[in-house]
């Protein structure tokens, strides 16, 4: 009987045992050290419509990457901090992942907060990627800041470059809102189509607080240009358009990606009919990846995403940080912010979900498609596809 | 720049001073009768704007009922600010930075708890920010604008009878001259002061009405706006209601005919070089008399 009782406690001290170590090991596949990274992006504040999705897009591409075994058997866990795409604020959420966290890379975005933030990211030399932000300086930033998202100077100059030559156009004015994002993608507009031929007949600039522009649109208006380009924000974008429209300015309008918003097209109503947008994220019709991505949305949120182009890149983000832990992985080097520099420089390219190719260059800047839209009977459609 | 561009910016100037003439009366009113710097203001007014979005867009309620909502809700918030909080700090003959920094800090943490709510959406009060428009000798005037300046005219136009005329309005300008003479005459002075809150919460409340739709708004934008409300207060002599009223037509005629001399986004300098003048120069508030005193004494 005893000897029965042994056998039987060995047996099922050795089943217990064998069944600990598989669980073990699949435990360690979803429960191994954890590969953290920061993502310090608006959550509250004035920015934070688009901030809290593509925060979200984000979670999700965390989930899904650690669903599928994480890295290497390792979960990503991403450290979230609030700026409200305010530089002061930016740079202590900077300071805390780099200091208090130790994390060897970072996502940011708002040109403002990537601009304040680059400092700390080289002096400590933590890898820092921005995502979203469009200033053409951030590739200027200094050795260990790149950007993930093509810069102003790529959808607002290929949009130029269209005005121009395929729609026509050979006169444009120029509203912009002044602050850095309107500042220097006004700029660029204005020395693309004056490069192409155009001539830009005028070029106003309104305040960021502002609520009236009758003045700024009345010198447009005398202008008697054949489009308009308007380099402003979503909160100031409907209001602008809105007065133009109201005060007899019929001509064309144009924009850059952040006029790409259902609520544009909610609040001007017939207004809004020929307003041209631009996106660097490929459509439905142009990655299969991104009508389950809408659906994804639609199911959970009951609503498409603000900002549908940006919340792709921030979705693919963690899916770039994965691909850097893998070659760091391969290589048997330790996680550091030179290293994942290097990774980032020798990888190069990336194949990503949402956003398809990505080719990070030499230069800090990224090349994309652009994909250029008009609102057509109440709804964006595409207008033309811009390699 | 010719003349009808002139006289356009004119009107259109004229119609978007409505809403911050009546934020302006309302902030100047409070000051007079109350005796406080009331930047509660801020939250009273995201109260009135915030109720009424509901009303309009989520009870589907008709405009005149989501407009009763919202001034109910700023005239109740108005109550609760005076009974616990102004009144408290009264009774503990708190100093005016007390009374400031309640108020400012209060409308923050409205302020915070609107964005926690509704997020930081741009929103105007109906889905379309756009209103038919009209050809006057050349000028385009919208029925906003109509709508605006007769609402806002009508509304001065009765708290000037209100104020002048009635005996209510009579013994709040007696209470707001002299308060411990208004008590020996036996006039209930701190229910004077819940009148005048019922007044501004009114005022308050036909300003977003007006405000909301034309343009969006987050949250912290009633914050900003304060600025506009205390230089005109500043500017039409501190106790002047009226005053303040001409004066905020006075700043935002000057800001908008600025751009012919002015890049325009230059043009909200112009409020701020305008706060710094009267501060220094007329902290008791500009007008042409003291003007040509002035000038008069220079010459001597």
């Amino acid at each position: 009987m005893n000897f029965s009782k042994r056998k039987l406690l060995g047996l099922m001290t050795g089943v217990a045992a064998v069944v600990s170590m598989a669980g073990t090991n699949l435990a360690f596949a979803q429960s191994g050290e954890p590969i953290k990274f920061g993502l310090a992006m608006p959550m509250t504040g004035s920015q934070a419509l688009f901030g809290t999705d593509q925060v979200k897009a984000a979670q999700w591409a965390v989930a899904d990457i650690n669903a599928k075994g994480g890295v290497n058997g390792r979960p990503l866990e991403m450290i979230l901090i609030d700026t409200q795409a305010d530089p002061q604020l930016g740079i202590n959420a900077a300071k805390r992942l780099t200091s208090v966290d130790k994390v060897p890379i970072f996502l940011t975005s708002w040109s403002a907060v990537v601009k304040a933030v680059a400092p700390i990211a080289n002096r400590e030399k933590v890898l820092e990627l921005s995502v979203g932000a469009n200033s053409p300086e951030i590739a200027t930033l200094g050795d260990y800041v790149y950007t993930t998202f093509p810069l102003a100077d790529v959808d607002v100059s290929a949009l130029a470059n269209y005005t121009y030559a395929s729609l026509g156009k050979k006169t444009a004015a120029v509203l912009y809102i002044n602050n850095d994002s309107g500042v220097e993608g006004a700029g660029i507009y204005k020395s693309v189509f004056e490069k192409a031929g155009g001539k830009v007949v005028a070029y106003e600039a309104y305040d960021a607080k502002a609520t009236e522009f009758t003045g700024a649109i009345l010198k447009v208006k005398a202008a008697n240009p054949d489009i308009i380009h308007i380099q402003g924000l979503i909160t100031d974008l409907p209001q602008v358009i809105a007065q133009m429209r109201q005060l007899g300015i019929t001509q064309r309008v144009s924009t850059y990606s952040a006029g790409y918003n259902p609520k544009v097209i909610e609040q001007l109503g017939a207004a809004a009919e020929g307003l041209i947008v631009t996106s660097l994220a490929p459509g439905v019709n142009d990655n299969p990846n991104v009508a389950p991505f809408v659906n994804r949305w639609l199911t959970t949120e009951k609503r498409v995403p603000n900002g549908l182009p940006y919340t792709q890149y921030l979705y693919d983000s963690p899916y770039i940080v994965a691909d850097l832990y893998k070659w760091l992985a391969k290589n048997k080097l330790p996680a550091t912010g030179e290293n994942l520099r290097r990774a980032l420089i020798t990888i190069k390219d990336f194949d990503l979900p949402m956003t398809g190719m990505l080719q990070v260059g030499a230069d800090h800047r990224v090349k994309k498609p652009v994909y250029l839209l008009t609102v057509e009977k109440g709804a964006f459609v595409p207008l033309a596809t811009i390699k | 720049m010719n003349f009808s561009i002139f006289l356009q910016i004119l009107w259109t100037g004229i119609a978007v001073s409505s809403y911050v003439v009546l934020f302006s009366v309302a902030f100047s009113l409070i000051l007079k009768v109350v005796k406080i710097w009331n930047f509660a203001q801020a939250g009273l007014m995201c109260i009135a704007f915030y109720a009424m979005y509901v009303g309009f867009n989520y009870w589907a309620l008709p405009k005149p009922l989501s407009f009763l909502l919202g001034y109910l809700l700023t005239l109740g918030a108005s109550w609760l600010l005076h009974h616990f909080g102004i009144e408290k700090l009264r009774q503990r003959n708190s100093t005016s930075l007390t009374f400031f920094i309640f108020t400012l800090v209060l409308s923050e943490m409205m302020t915070y708890v609107f964005a926690l709510a509704f997020g930081t959406e741009p929103l105007s009060l109906t889905k379309s920010i756009m209103s038919p428009v009209h050809m006057v000798g050349g000028i385009v005037i919208s029925e906003w604008d109509i709508q605006a300046l007769a609402m806002t005219s009508v509304v001065l136009v009765l708290l000037h009878v209100f104020m002048n005329r009635t005996k209510l309005g009579q013994f709040m300008s007696a209470a707001a001259d002299n308060p411990s003479l208004a008590r020996l005459y036996g006039i209930n002075v701190p229910r004077l002061h819940v009148y005048a809150f019922a007044v501004a919460a009114l005022l308050m409340t036909l300003g977003m009405y007006l405000f909301g739709q034309k343009v969006s708004m987050i949250p912290n934008t009633p914050l900003q706006m304060m600025l506009f409300a205390v230089i005109a207060t500043l500017l039409g002599g501190m106790g002047n209601v009226f005053g303040a009223a001409w004066a905020a037509v006075a700043l935002s005629l000057l800001q908008a005919l600025s751009i012919f001399v002015i890049p325009s986004q230059w043009q909200s300098l112009i409020l701020y070089v305008f706060l710094f003048v009267t501060i220094l120069f007329f902290p008791q508030g500009f007008s042409v008399q003291k003007l040509m005193a002035w000038i008069g004494g220079k010459k001597a």
